[in-house]
């Protein structure tokens, strides 16, 4: 049922929002009873838009219903940024990104709606919270928006800037694996020759145990033949 | 001697049916029903909101959109109440199309009336005050026929869904909106709780009718589940019949065609 709650959302907040709209609902009556039916790959079922101006009170209905769809179109949400920021509408056609079935001039129509839409928030909000408050409150948010942008921009430029000089001193991958390498070379050197200075240790300590063993021998001998000689 | 005067046992189940919990007259339950919407009529929309937390809402855009409405289509919302389902369809089937709102009750139909007129909803809309048992309509009539939360408050509902089977046009459609069997035990015991310890209290406060709701919940219980349902609607005549459980099969959506 996630699919009517979603639906549900969207109609009140287009409905709210179109109410909110300075023109009005009034260019909702060149739409009137057509249908325009989206279906996003994200979400895998259809959503449709309804003009419903029978009532007077113009409105648009969503539902999930195809069968009265006067277009349709299968895109993704991806397409549909894309769209808006670029327009290349055709291209995305050509790279099977965009299906439009059906009158093409319902779906202009609805994209018209939705760019001509222009609420007068200040005159809104001092609806709520009063003249002095809401100039207080836009007077803020523009200065937020100003170091926003100034922050944005500032980011931008260093990051153009650092890609240009600091880029050339960027260590590549293939830097890196040589640099790997021979890391793992010299740790192969390493070890053989800790190996190495292991072998000569223990030939060092067999070689001293040795001596030590053959002077206690010598010197065992040599003092038994002294007894010998004094007892004699 | 008649058949019925054989077997006294047979001949009583047949003339008694249940009324919540309690077995009454077949005669005595359509004015029993009709006292209890008399006296929730004015909050029945108010109460629907808070017993089920809003969700009737999207159970009943469910319907619509399974529905397959289409402008032009007639559409007969039966025992449509305060016609929630009415307002949408009207919007749907524009111009051309129509919606009946029908309902036993005067009291339930006067307050939708009012509703949808002050809605602006005028056009498309006639209301009937009709017993689903025998509609008052010609056969081959209706496109789509909705019965939401109604059906369980009819008496003989096997005679009302032959009734709705005639007056639907060949490759028309029954749309049943109706509590049903939870699918979880849990949820079942939840809901039990729920329904006969705090809906009469909503009931008592909002409503000043703790008793209406009462057999609200126990007429739920006593309502056939998803398969009888089901197996009814086949009975009736009914091709293709499905349902689809909602919120775990607290109510269900039940959808056949006549063909």
């Amino acid at each position: 049922m996630h699919q009517q709650a979603l639906c549900s959302a969207l109609e009140i907040l287009i409905n709210k929002t179109l109410l909110l709209n300075e023109g009005g609902t009034g260019d909702l009556t060149r739409l009137s009873q057509q249908t325009l039916t989206i279906i996003l790959q994200e979400l895998g079922y259809p959503i449709s838009f309804s003009v419903d101006t029978s009532s007077g009170n113009n409105q648009i209905l969503v539902t999930t219903l195809t069968q009265r769809s006067d277009c349709t179109i299968k895109t993704s949400i991806k397409t549909l940024i894309q769209l808006q920021k670029e327009k290349k509408l055709t291209e995305l056609i050509k790279q099977d990104k965009l299906d439009i079935d059906g009158d093409i001039k319902t779906a202009q129509g609805f994209a018209h709606l939705a760019e001509s839409i222009e609420i007068d928030w200040q005159s809104e909000i001092a609806k709520h919270i009063g003249d002095v408050a809401t100039y207080k409150l836009s007077k803020f948010t523009d200065k937020l928006r100003s170091k926003l942008v100034f922050a944005a921009k500032q980011i931008t430029a260093d990051s153009s800037e650092w890609l240009v000089h600091e880029k050339r001193l960027v260590v590549t991958s293939s830097q890196i694996k040589l640099f790997s390498s021979q890391v793992d070379e010299l740790s192969c050197q390493a070890s053989g020759l800790e190996q190495r200075i292991e072998q000569l240790t223990n030939l060092m300590s067999d070689t001293a145990q040795a001596y030590t063993t053959t002077n206690s021998t010598t010197s065992n001998t040599t003092s038994t033949t002294t007894s010998t000689t004094t007892k004699n | 001697m008649s058949g019925q005067d054989q077997n006294p046992q047979k001949n009583g189940s047949e003339k008694t049916t249940h009324f919540g919990y309690k077995t009454v007259e077949k005669t005595d339950k359509a004015s029993m029903v009709a006292s209890v919407f008399h006296s929730v009529a004015q909050q029945y929309d108010v109460m629907n909101d808070l017993m089920s937390f809003g969700i009737h809402r999207l159970w009943k855009r469910f319907t619509i959109d399974a529905s397959g409405v289409r402008p032009g289509n007639k559409v007969l919302d039966l025992a449509g109440g305060t016609g929630d389902l009415t307002a949408k369809f009207s919007k749907l089937v524009g111009r051309e199309g129509k919606v009946v709102l029908a309902d036993i009750n005067s009291s339930m139909l006067n307050v939708g009336r009012d509703k949808l007129r002050d809605k602006g909803l005028v056009q498309n809309i006639e209301y009937v005050q009709a017993n689903a048992e025998s509609l008052p309509f010609e056969e081959n009539t209706f496109d789509i026929v909705t019965i939401a939360f109604g059906l369980r408050n009819v008496t003989d509902k096997d005679k009302a869904l032959r009734s709705i089977y005639s007056v639907l046009k060949p490759g028309g459609r029954l749309l049943v909106l109706e509590f049903s069997k939870p699918e979880h035990e849990f949820v079942n015991k939840a809901y039990d709780f729920y329904s006969f310890n705090i809906l009469p209290k909503i009931g008592q406060i909002v409503a000043k009718d703790g008793d209406s709701y009462q057999y609200l919940a126990e007429s739920i219980r006593m309502h056939p589940d998803q398969e009888t349902l089901k197996s009814m609607m086949e009975n009736a005549g009914f091709d293709q019949t499905s349902y689809k459980n909602l919120t775990g099969g607290v109510v269900a959506l039940h959808k056949g065609y006549k063909f």
